[in-house]
């Protein structure tokens, strides 16, 4: 069983006039590894603040371990929840270590001064973070990575079982950015349980097990990453035209954006589209991000197109590997076709598997041919695939272009 | 290999620290020994060492006698005078660092929150009800009141929902500080030129015609100040990093900052009250002891106190044998020789961009 470890319940912050935070209730489990997200704005750091009793609740209440984190002390309440702020300003000159050293403040009584174990302890968070050959280097001197990285030492120091941090990869390069996510899944595997505030949706979605995304001043979803980076949360969020899918290459979810009209003028155009081996992708974008409602088919499953088609989550009639269309396949295909406003057909290869594809193709009601290469080069059957294209272009309702041509035509649309 | 390495950096730094800190010890030593010595009448420094020997208990009859034109010279006027120094002198400096540290700020003093025009005021109002004839400890009282009260108001107008703003805190003691100089001169414009002078011998900060009775008033409470200080080091520390930060780890900000403030006015209004308002000192003596010992406030208050009364004891030294037998009063020496150092240090962070 997880153990709650924080929630929050109801909670609603103003400030002034304004409402920062309305009606937050979640509730965190031990291990658990939390990105907020959202835009700015939208009370992501306000919800950090608010779960470390930083800011008084104007409603609600938070509990930290089943108390009410009101009832805690300032000390208790720094030996529950380490907290990284977002820019930290180190004067002075102080030195690494001495800056890590005060992670241990809320375990040393007013009088006492820091003990070699707490040393120890200080140099062993700094070993982990990589930083224990800059321990008397005074901070101030340090690059953005290394003080991040010093400070998530001294956060670590204060060995607390949650960690807060808000927004600490927001002035690193990308390798840093990735390294403070990776440093943090690390803990939470340790049983650790974090929070973070964070920009970059990707990074979140690859590292965090579970996000909370806000939008003006409420959460909108929490979950796991699939479960949150959708398109219609996105959308919701950020007012983004975004697909989202899985990156076959790298095994992480995707986020491609796009501008969009608002008023979508094609939404009501089916548009379905013949494609095979690659010779779809690059109009399939082009088409979805002007809004037409695309149906792809027949595919064979685990084709570069069919990826495409999973990207985007369209519609796709997905035919068996190595073997031709079956009835089924071929009589939905040909029903879509009919039904669409208009049919591509791509630049695609015939061969046994699809060359029903090029027999469906007759039932367009108007119908554009990409050709740029000759089909007798794309005719594997010997001829026959050539005859029935032959035959197919001579028909009223098809024009034939080129693939610059056709993507020429949809942007003067 | 590399464990022992960091050890031994680390101990290196308190090594260096406690280095510093006796070097700085002896120095003032010597200093303190010069500085009684010399002067119209100058007392060889085995005399003087005599002298003071004797009145040391159980020591006291292992050391020759001495004529009694040195002994009244040495005991009456140059040894409390000194003495004096001393303690203002570690009271600006350690109450400098604090200041500089609550501020996070490098060029923050005492001054800043209104400890001074405070002292003034209270001063001239001693003056000017004509009571400063009754007892030598009118004067420095009234000083006292006076500087804890401009400090009380800043602090108090500054304060908004169990918060103190730094920016606003500094602003405050500006604002402060010009009514209090408003009041003082109001004051002084109808005073009669007899007490104007008497006040304006205490404005410009002095140590000459200091007797054992303003040790005996000053002795107790600066020390007490300074221990205090020097034991909130450690948190001061940790404030230092920042409001929020300081928070994170549990630190009472808005208390620690009060005691902090409140003590550091206290212990300066102090030495203001036997010595007259002395600038400089907490400005520039921090600031060089931060550079050498680090910003590790447990090792750079101690420090302070000694290199600020080193300081203000060879600034009166100084200033009594430029001229003899004039003397030029040791504010106005600590103001020539610190006014163009605090320039310099204004230009070099202007120039890097920002305080470091």
């Amino acid at each position: 069983m997880t153990q709650e470890i924080i929630t929050a319940r109801n909670s609603s912050i103003v400030l002034g006039e304004k409402k920062i935070l309305e009606n937050i209730t979640c509730s965190i489990s031990a291990g658990e590894f939390v990105g907020i997200i959202g835009p700015n704005g939208a009370g992501k750091s306000t919800l950090l603040l608010a779960l470390r009793g930083f800011v008084p609740l104007a409603s609600g209440e938070v509990q930290l371990a089943g108390r009410p984190i009101t009832t805690l002390s300032d000390k208790e309440l720094a030996r529950h929840v380490a907290y990284m702020q977002q820019e930290v300003n180190v004067g002075f000159g102080y030195t690494a270590l001495e800056v890590v050293l005060t992670g241990r403040y809320p375990y040393l009584k007013w009088w006492q001064h820091e003990q070699a174990e707490d040393k120890a302890i200080a140099r062993q968070y700094m070993e982990f973070t990589g930083v224990e050959a800059l321990a008397d280097k005074p901070v101030h001197l340090m690059s953005g990575g290394e003080k991040q990285r010093v400070l998530l030492a001294k956060v670590l120091a204060q060995e607390t079982p949650l960690i807060f941090l808000d927004e600490p990869t927001a002035s690193l390069d990308l390798v840093y950015q990735e390294e403070i996510f990776r440093y943090c899944q690390l803990i939470s595997k340790q049983g650790k349980t974090v929070l973070i505030v964070a920009h970059d949706l990707k990074l979140s979605a690859k590292f965090c097990s579970r996000l909370l995304l806000l939008a003006d001043s409420k959460m909108i979803a929490d979950g796991s990453p699939e479960k949150v980076i959708t398109k219609e949360n996105l959308q919701a969020a950020y007012g983004l035209h975004a697909a989202v899918f899985m990156n076959k290459v790298t095994g992480n979810l995707d986020i491609h954006t796009y501008a969009a009209a608002d008023d979508n003028p094609n939404k009501d155009t089916n548009v379905h589209i013949i494609c095979g081996g690659g010779s779809g992708e690059k109009f399939i974008r082009l088409l979805y991000e002007r809004g037409y409602r695309l149906t792809l088919g027949v595919i064979q499953p685990g084709d570069a197109d069919a990826n495409v088609a999973e990207a985007f989550h369209l519609p796709c009639l997905l035919g068996q590997p190595f073997s031709s269309i079956d009835e089924l396949s071929a009589q939905e295909n040909r029903r879509k076709i009919s039904a669409a406003d208009w049919v591509v057909l791509s630049d695609l290869t015939f061969g046994e598997q699809n060359i029903d594809n090029l027999q469906a193709a007759f039932m367009a009601k108007k119908l554009i041919v990409i050709e740029d290469t000759p089909i007798e080069k794309r005719d594997f059957l010997n001829g026959q695939a050539s005859e029935l294209y032959a035959e197919l272009v001579e028909m009223p309702q098809v024009t034939v272009m080129t693939l610059p041509q056709f993507i020429t035509l949809l942007e003067k649309n | 290999m590399r464990e022992t390495m960091l050890k031994k950096t680390q101990g290196n730094r308190a090594k260096k620290a406690w280095k510093i800190m006796i070097v700085l010890s002896i120095v003032l030593l010597g200093m303190i020994v010069f500085s009684i010595s010399w002067g119209t009448i100058t007392v060889p420094w085995e005399d003087t060492l005599a002298i003071i020997g004797q009145h040391v208990p159980v020591i006291s009859g292992y050391f020759p006698s001495v004529n009694a034109e040195f002994q009244a010279v040495v005991w009456n006027i140059r040894l409390p005078r000194v003495l004096v120094g001393v303690l203002v002198g570690a009271a600006l400096g350690v109450s400098g660092a604090v200041m500089q540290g609550v501020f996070g700020n490098p060029l923050a003093d005492p001054g800043i929150i209104g400890v001074s025009s405070g002292a003034s005021f209270g001063a001239v109002a001693a003056i000017a009800l004509g009571l400063t004839s009754f007892s030598i400890f009118i004067m420095p009282m009234f000083a006292l009141v006076g500087a804890l009260a401009a400090v009380s108001a800043t602090v108090f107008l500054t304060m908004s929902r169990g918060k103190i703003p730094v920016m606003t805190l500094l602003l405050s003691g500006v604002a402060v500080s010009m009514l209090m100089g408003a009041l003082t001169s109001g004051i002084l414009t109808l005073m009669n030129e007899y007490r104007v002078r008497e006040y304006l011998f205490w404005v410009v900060g002095g140590l000459d015609y200091r007797r054992w009775e303003h040790v005996y008033l000053a002795v107790g409470p600066i020390l007490i100040g300074l221990i205090v200080l020097c034991l909130l080091a450690r948190h001061l520390n940790v404030l230092v990093l920042g409001e929020q930060e300081a928070r994170s780890v549990g630190v009472p900000v808005v208390a620690l900052r009060l005691l902090l403030l409140f003590v550091a006015a206290a212990t300066t209004a102090m030495a203001v009250c036997v010595s007259g308002t002395i600038g400089f000192v907490g400005l520039i003596v921090p600031h060089i002891m931060r550079i050498i010992v680090g910003p590790e406030h447990r090792w750079l208050l101690p420090s302070s106190a000694l290199a600020g009364a080193l300081f203000l004891v060879f600034c009166d030294t100084l200033g009594r044998m430029i001229f003899p037998p004039n003397e030029i009063r040791v504010g106005i020496m600590t103001a020539l020789l610190g006014a163009p150092y605090f320039l310099y240090l204004l230009r070099k962070t202007q120039q890097s961009g920002g305080p470091s």
